[in-house]
C-alpha cells in the first residue's frame, strides 16, 4: 500500500488534463445513498441544535454562565474550520508539490466562516463591557471590544469566501463548460468572465497570494483578539501573554488535523482514491508532528511560568484551569492533543507514513481540541465576576445540560453539513492545480533507476 | 545536625508609626555585621551596603507634604523567591524561619538579588576595606566577606546562636526579649521588635496580631516573616 | 530566475579549497590584528578579575547588565545554524547547500562565546563557577536543579556537543578531499580527521543518516536552549517586566531572526572575501530574504503580544516600565532604534525583489537587524530591573562601563577570529553538498520555456 519513495506512483494519478476534469465532474454529480443519508442525519442534528439554542435563548442573555458551551463551539469553529485554509495558504507559499490535491480541500472549510459569523452575534450580548476590568483594549477605542470583534469575524468570513472563490474560478469555468444542470448555472453565474487569458491568470495568482496572506494575518490576529476578549479577559487575574499564541497554534494544529480527516473521508467514501495518495498524508503528518510538539511547548511555557512563579493569583488560576475545576477536559486535551498523537502514532515512521496513522492522530486531535476549547471558554464564562482583581477561590466547574449537548452536537453537524453541500457546487479538488502539476513533473532515468523530477518555476 | 533544637520561627515587627527615620538601626547593623563603611562614593555608585535601610517616601503635594519612612530589611520569606534560583544552594531556608546565606558557596551569579522583590540583597562589587582607625572594631563573630559574593541581613544569627548556647549552658529555655538583633537594640523608639513568632506569648507575636499589621508586597505570596504596622495618621481625613 | 552555473568537480575543488591550500594574503594581516584585539580584551577581563566587578557599571538593583544582554544575543545568533541546516535539510530546500556550514559554524562559535559570558565574565567568583556542575564530589553539595542557572549550562553544553558533531559529520567527506590534495604534516592531520573516508556507498549512507538524525534531534534542543535562557528571566516573579508566559517562544523566534540575519552577513562576507560568486549567488539571498520576512512577521506578533500584555493589567511598575522604555531618554531613543532597525526598515525593504537580490543591501540590512535585536535584549534585561516592583525608593539606573563595553565588542571580534581560523583549516562551503546539487539539478520543458527542476531526494 505505501510506497517507500514517492517516485513509483506516477501511473495512479489521472494522467491527462481532460481526465482530471472528467473524473472530478463525475464525482461532483454522483450522490450515493451514503451521502444522502449523512446529509439527512446531519440536517436533523443541526435542527436539534437550533432547538437547543432556542431553549437557551428563552432563558435570556443576562446570565453568562449557561452560555459557556455555546461559546466553546464558537472557539472550536475558529480553531478548526476557519483555521483549515492556513494549510492551503502555507503549502502554496512554499510551493510544495504534493499540496495540489490538498489545497482546495482545506480552503473549502472557509464556508463555515458564515456559520460562525451568525454564531458570534449572541456572544456579543454576553461579553461584558471592558470598563473597569483588564482587557487587551488599553486605549479603549469606540466600540471596543464588541464592534471590533464582530468586524474581525466578518472579515474572516468574507476574506475566506473570497479566497475560495478566487482559487476556484478556473475550475468553476471548467464546470461551466463541461457540467450540466443547476451546477452549470451556478458556475456560469460566478465565472462568466473567466477566459483564461495570461492577464487573468496573473491576476489569479496574485489574488490568491494576496488574499492568502491577508487571511493568514487576519486569522492569527483574530485568534489573539477573540481568545482574549471572549475568554481570557473574563477570568479575573488571568494575565497570560502566551495564551493568544497558544490558541492560534492550537488552531494550526487542528487545521492540519481537519484537512487530514477530510482527505481520509474523501479518499475512502468520496471516490478520490486516485488523487489523494499516501504522499499527502505523509507530508501533512510531518506538519502534524511538528505542531503537536509545539502544542506542548506553548502550553508548557505558560504553565511553567505560572507554576514556578508561585504567586497566589496564578496558583489559583492553575488550580481552576488545570488541576481542580476543569481537570477532566484538561487531561483529555493533554492526552488527545499531545500524548496520544505523538507517542501512539506519529513518532513511529511506518505509522506516520501511512494513511490510517495520521488520520487516527488527527481524529485524536480534533476531539482533544474540542475538550480544550470547552475547558477554556466554559471556564471563562463560569469564573464569576469579571470585574474582580483576582480569583479569590477556585470556582466550581460548570457541567453541560441537555440544551448544551444539543448545541454542541448540532453546531458541529451544521458545519459538516455546510461542507458537504459546498462540495456539490464547487470542485473539492483544485483541477487547475492538478493539471499544472502534471505539466511540471517528469520521470527521468538516473543511474540505474527512474526518479521523479519536479520543476519549480519562480 | 542531630541536636534537637526547639522549633523557633524568628520574626520581626516594624511599627511604622514609631519610626522617625533616624537610621540608628542602619549604623548599628553596619558595625555589628562587618559591613564596609558606605561612603558618598558608594551611594553615588548605588552600591552602598545597608542590610537594613530606611526608605523615604514623600506623601502629598507641597506644602502639605509629609515624609514617610519604612525600614526595609531581609523579610526572611517563608516562600522566598531568592532561594530556588540559586544554582549552588548558597541561600536556603533553615528550620527556624531564617533565610540563610552561605558565603562560601556563593559564586556570584546575582540571580537571587534579581529575584528579590524587596531588593535587600547586596553584592560585594569591591573588596571591602576599612579605615585604619576601625581595624580593631570588626566583630569577631561575623565573617568578613570577600568581593564577588552576595550578602544580606541574617537577623543577627550570631546573636541568636550565642543566646541559645547561653540558655543551653544554664539549662533553660530561651526567654522572650532575651536578646535582640543590632538594629532592634539600637532603635531609640522601639519601632523594631524581634522574637519568636512560634511562641504565642512573645511580644512580637502579640504585636503581629495588631489590627494595623500588613506585609510588604503580600500579593506576591512570598510570606515574609517581617510584619509591618501601619502609620496612624492623626490628620487623616476619616 | 535561478541563475545556474555549470561547474565541474575539479573547478569546485579548486575554488572552494583555495583558502585552505593556498590562503589569501589578507588572512595573514587580519588574523594577527584580531588576535591583538582579543588579547587586549582578555587583559581588560584580567583587570576586572583583579579589582572585582566594581569596575563594571553594575549596581543595586541592576545586577545583570550588558554581559547578560550579550549572552542572550550570542545564544540568539547560535540559533541560525540548526534553524537553517536542520529545517532546510529536512524540508529538502535546494538553496540551503552553500549556507549550511556557515550557519553551523556560527552556531558553534557563537555558543562558545555566549557561554563565556555567564561562565567566566559575569559571575562574582568565576573561579568557582564549576560548582554549578554536578562535579565537585568532595564538597558533598550538588547543584540545585530548581535553578534556571542549572538548566542553562545543561542546555548549552548539549547544544554545543550536538552542533559540533553536526559540523564534524558534514566535514568528513571534505576532509578526505583535502587529505588527497596535501602532503607532509597537513596530510597526516587531514588523514586523521577524515576518519578513513573512502566514499563507499555504505559510508555515504551512514553519513546521510547521521546528518538527518542529528537534525531531528537538534531541533528540540535548539528550541529548549533559548526557552531556558528566556526562563532565566521569565521564572523571576519579582521582576514584573520579566514574568511573562510568552518569553520562551518570543525569545526563540527573536533568536531565529537575528541568527538568520547573521547568516546573511556571513554569506555576504564569504562571497566578497573568497570570491565565491559561483556558489553564493543572489538567489540565495533572495531565498533568505523571503524566509526572513516570515520570521520577522512572526517575531512581531510575539513582540506585540509581549508588549500588549505588559500593559494588559495596567499595574504601576509595568506601566512605568513601558513609559520609560518608550518616552524617557535615552531609553526612548534606543526603543525607536530597536523597533525600526529590527523590524520596520528590514520588513519594508525585503518586500522588493531588487533589494533581496542586492547583496550589499542585504548585508547592510542584516547588520541593522542585529543592531536592533541586541537592543531588544538590552531593553528587556535592564529596564525590567530598573522598575522591578512598586518600591520606588530603590528604582535605579545603569550605564555600562568601558570594561563592559570592551568585553562586549571583543566578543564580536572573537567570533570573527574563530571563523577565520576555521576557514584556514576547513572549507567554509561543503564541497560534497555543492556537487550533489550539481548532479541533481535538471530542467523540464514546459511549452516553450525550460523550467529549472530538481530530482526529488528521498
Amino acid at each position: 500500500m505505501h510506497t517507500p519513495s514517492g517516485n513509483s506512483h506516477q501511473g495512479t494519478v489521472p494522467s491527462t488534463p481532460q481526465e482530471v476534469v472528467r473524473h472530478g465532474l463525475e464525482r461532483m454529480t454522483s450522490a450515493g445513498p451514503l451521502f444522502r443519508g449523512t446529509v439527512i442525519v446531519l440536517g436533523a442534528l443541526f435542527a436539534l441544535g437550533i432547538v437547543g439554542f432556542i431553549i437557551r435563548a428563552s432563558q435570556g442573555f443576562d446570565d453568562r454562565l449557561p452560555w459557556g458551551y455555546y461559546a466553546a463551539v464558537f472557539g472550536y469553529f475558529l480553531t478548526t474550520a476557519q483555521s483549515a485554509p492556513m494549510v492551503a495558504i502555507a503549502l502554496r507559499a512554499v510551493k510544495a508539490g504534493w499540496r495540489r490535491p490538498v489545497a482546495r480541500v482545506a480552503e473549502m472549510w472557509t464556508v463555515v466562516g458564515v456559520l460562525n459569523l451568525l454564531w458570534f452575534l449572541p456572544i456579543m450580548a454576553l461579553v461584558p463591557t471592558i470598563e473597569g476590568r483588564r482587557s487587551l483594549w488599553v486605549t479603549r477605542p469606540i466600540g471596543a471590544p464588541h464592534a471590533w470583534d464582530l468586524l474581525v469575524v466578518l472579515f474572516l468570513a468574507v476574506c475566506g469566501l473570497g479566497l475560495l472563490y478566487t482559487s476556484a474560478l478556473p475550475d468553476l469555468a471548467a464546470v461551466r463548460e463541461k457540467g450540466s444542470g443547476f451546477r452549470q448555472r451556478f458556475a456560469r453565474t460566478l465565472s462568466s468572465f473567466w477566459r483564461g487569458t495570461r492577464l487573468q491568470w496573473n491576476v489569479l495568482y496574485g489574488g490568491i497570494a494576496l488574499l492568502g496572506t491577508f487571511y493568514a494575518m487576519l486569522l492569527v490576529f483574530g485568534h489573539a483578539l477573540l481568545s482574549t476578549d471572549v475568554a481570557m479577559s473574563m477570568v479575573p487575574g488571568w494575565k497570560d501573554a502566551i495564551f493568544p499564541a497558544f490558541h492560534a497554534l492550537s488552531g494550526l494544529q487542528s487545521a492540519v488535523a481537519v484537512v487530514i480527516v477530510t482527505l481520509f473521508v474523501l479518499r475512502t467514501w468520496g471516490g478520490y482514491k486516485e488523487q489523494i495518495h499516501v504522499d499527502q498524508f505523509w507530508g501533512l503528518s510531518k506538519l502534524l508532528l511538528a505542531f503537536s510538539l509545539l502544542w506542548f511547548y506553548f502550553w508548557f511555557s505558560g504553565f511553567i511560568t505560572f507554576w514556578y512563579g508561585r504567586a497566589p493569583t496564578e496558583q489559583v488560576l492553575l488550580r481552576y484551569l488545570y488541576f481542580e475545576s476543569y481537570r477532566l477536559p484538561f487531561l483529555m486535551a493533554f492526552f488527545l492533543n499531545f500524548v496520544a498523537p505523538i507517542f501512539l502514532v506519529l513518532l513511529w515512521n511506518p505509522f506516520r507514513k501511512s494513511i490510517l496513522g495520521p488520520t487516527l492522530a488527527a481524529a485524536f486531535i480534533l476531539v482533544g481540541t474540542l475538550f480544550d476549547r470547552i475547558r477554556i471558554y466554559v471556564a471563562a464564562f463560569s469564573a464569576g465576576d469579571p470585574f474582580a482583581d483576582a480569583l479569590e477561590h477556585v470556582p466550581a466547574a460548570h457541567l453541560p445540560g441537555v440544551p448544551d449537548i444539543l448545541i454542541v452536537v448540532g453546531g458541529l453537524a451544521g458545519a459538516v453539513l455546510m461542507y458537504m453541500l459546498a462540495v456539490r457546487l464547487i470542485p473539492v479538488m483544485a483541477w487547475w492545480e492538478l493539471k499544472e502539476g502534471l505539466l511540471l513533473r517528469r520521470v527521468r532515468p538516473f543511474l540505474r533507476r527512474h526518479m521523479t523530477v519536479v520543476a519549480k518555476p519562480d | 545536625m542531630t541536636t534537637e533544637r526547639p522549633r523557633h520561627k524568628w520574626g520581626m515587627v516594624v511599627d511604622i508609626d514609631r519610626c522617625t527615620g533616624c537610621e540608628a538601626c542602619v549604623v548599628a547593623c553596619e558595625s555589628e555585621n562587618n559591613e564596609p563603611i558606605s561612603e558618598e562614593g558608594h551611594f553615588l555608585q548605588r552600591r552602598a551596603m545597608e542590610w537594613i535601610h530606611v526608605q523615604r517616601y514623600w506623601e502629598g503635594e507641597f506644602p502639605e507634604v509629609k515624609a514617610r519612612f519604612i525600614p526595609v530589611l531581609c523579610q526572611h520569606c517563608e516562600n522566598a523567591p531568592c532561594e530556588p534560583v540559586c544554582p549552588v544552594y548558597a541561600t536556603y531556608h533553615n528550620n527556624e524561619g531564617l533565610n540563610v546565606q552561605v558565603y562560601n558557596r556563593c559564586v556570584g551569579t546575582r540571580y537571587c538579588a534579581n529575584n528579590c522583590p524587596y531588593q535587600v540583597r547586596f553584592f560585594n562589587h569591591w573588596e571591602p576595606v576599612w579605615p585604619e582607625s576601625l581595624r580593631n572594631q570588626l566583630n569577631s563573630d561575623v565573617t568578613v566577606r570577600s568581593r564577588g559574593i552576595m550578602e544580606k541581613c541574617t537577623f543577627c544569627v550570631q546573636r541568636i546562636r550565642r543566646a541559645e548556647r547561653q540558655a543551653a549552658q544554664d539549662g533553660r529555655e530561651l526567654k522572650d526579649m532575651e536578646f535582640q538583633p543590632a538594629c532592634a537594640q539600637a532603635c531609640p523608639t522601639s519601632a523594631l521588635v524581634f522574637g519568636d513568632l512560634n511562641n504565642q506569648d512573645s511580644k512580637v507575636s502579640r504585636m503581629a496580631k495588631d489590627q494595623r499589621h500588613y506585609k510588604l508586597l503580600e500579593e506576591l505570596g512570598t510570606g515574609p516573616n517581617v510584619i509591618y504596622l501601619k502609620k496612624v495618621d492623626v490628620n487623616a481625613h476619616a | 530566475m535561478q541563475e545556474r552555473v555549470e561547474l565541474s568537480h575539479r573547478q569546485i575543488n579548486q575554488e572552494l579549497l583555495a583558502a585552505n591550500l593556498k590562503g589569501p594574503r589578507w588572512w595573514w594581516l587580519l588574523v594577527p590584528a584580531l588576535v591583538l584585539v582579543v588579547m587586549g580584551a582578555a587583559s581588560a577581563a584580567g583587570y576586572m578579575y583583579n579589582r572585582g566587578l566594581g569596575v563594571t557599571g553594575l549596581n543595586r538593583p541592576i545586577f545583570w547588565g550588558i554581559f547578560i544582554v550579550n549572552f542572550v544575543f550570542w545564544i540568539g545568533i547560535s540559533h541560525a545554524g540548526v534553524m537553517l541546516s536542520a529545517i532546510l535539510r529536512l524540508s529538502h530546500a535546494e538553496w540551503r547547500r552553500p549556507a549550511t556550514r556557515a550557519a553551523e559554524l556560527l552556531t558553534v562559535f557563537s555558543l562558545m562565546t555566549a557561554a563565556m559570558f555567564p561562565g567566566i565574565i559575569h559571575p562574582g567568583r568565576p573561579w568557582r563557577i564549576y560548582w554549578t556542575f554536578p562535579f565537585d564530589f568532595s564538597r558533598g553539595i550538588w547543584p540545585d536543579v530548581r535553578s534556571a542557572l542549572i538548566w542553562d549550562p545543561s542546555a548549552i553544553f548539549t547544544y554545543l556537543t550536538g552542533s559540533t558533531l553536526f559540523v564534524i559529520i558534514a566535514l568528513i567527506p571534505d576532509m578526505a578531499v583535502l587529505r588527497d590534495r596535501t602532503t607532509g604534516v597537513k596530510h597526516v592531520i587531514y588523514r586523521f580527521l577524515s576518519l578513513g573516508w573512502r566514499g563507499t556507498p555504505r559510508q555515504w549512507k551512514l553519513q546521510i543518516v547521521a546528518g538527518i538524525l542529528l537534525s531531528a534531534l537538534l531541533l528540540p534542543v535548539f528550541v529548549s536552549v533559548h526557552s531556558i535562557v528566556s526562563w532565566d528571566f521569565g521564572m523571576a516573579v519579582s521582576v514584573e517586566g520579566w514574568h511573562a508566559t510568552i518569553f520562551a517562544p518570543y525569545f526563540v523566534i527573536g533568536a531565529v531572526l537575528s541568527g538568520v540575519a547573521a547568516v546573511v552577513t556571513m554569506m555576504a562576507l564569504m562571497r566578497w572575501a573568497f570570491h565565491w560568486e559561483h556558489y553564493i549567488r543572489p538567489e540565495h539571498f533572495d531565498a533568505l530574504g523571503r524566509l526572513l520576512i516570515a520570521i520577522a512577521l512572526g517575531w512581531f506578533f510575539f513582540f506585540s503580544l509581549e508588549f500588549m500584555f505588559g500593559l494588559y493589567s495596567l499595574e504601576g511598575p509595568e506601566v512605568s516600565l513601558r513609559q520609560m522604555q518608550m518616552f524617557q531618554m535615552p531609553w526612548g531613543a534606543l526603543f525607536i532604534t530597536f523597533i525600526t532597525t529590527a523590524f520596520f526598515i528590514p520588513i519594508t525593504l525585503w518586500q522588493f525583489k531588487r533589494v533581496r537580490r542586492n547583496i550589499l543591501l542585504m548585508f547592510l540590512i542584516s547588520i541593522l537587524v542585529n543592531i536592533g535585536m541586541w537592543l531588544e535584549r538590552f531593553l528587556i534585561v535592564v529596564p525590567g530591573l530598573m522598575r522591578k516592583q512598586p518600591l520606588t525608593f530603590v528604582w535605579g539606573g545603569y550605564t555600562p562601563s568601558p570594561v563592559e563595553i570592551t568585553l562586549v565588542v571583543a566578543s564580536f571580534i572573537f567570533v570573527a577570529l574563530m571563523v577565520l581560523l576555521f576557514a584556514k583549516v576547513f572549507p567554509l562551503i561543503p564541497l560534497f553538498d555543492i556537487k550533489e546539487g550539481q548532479v541533481l539539478k535538471d530542467e523540464v520543458q514546459v511549452g516553450r520555456v525550460r523550467v529549472p527542476a530538481v530530482m526529488r531526494e528521498e
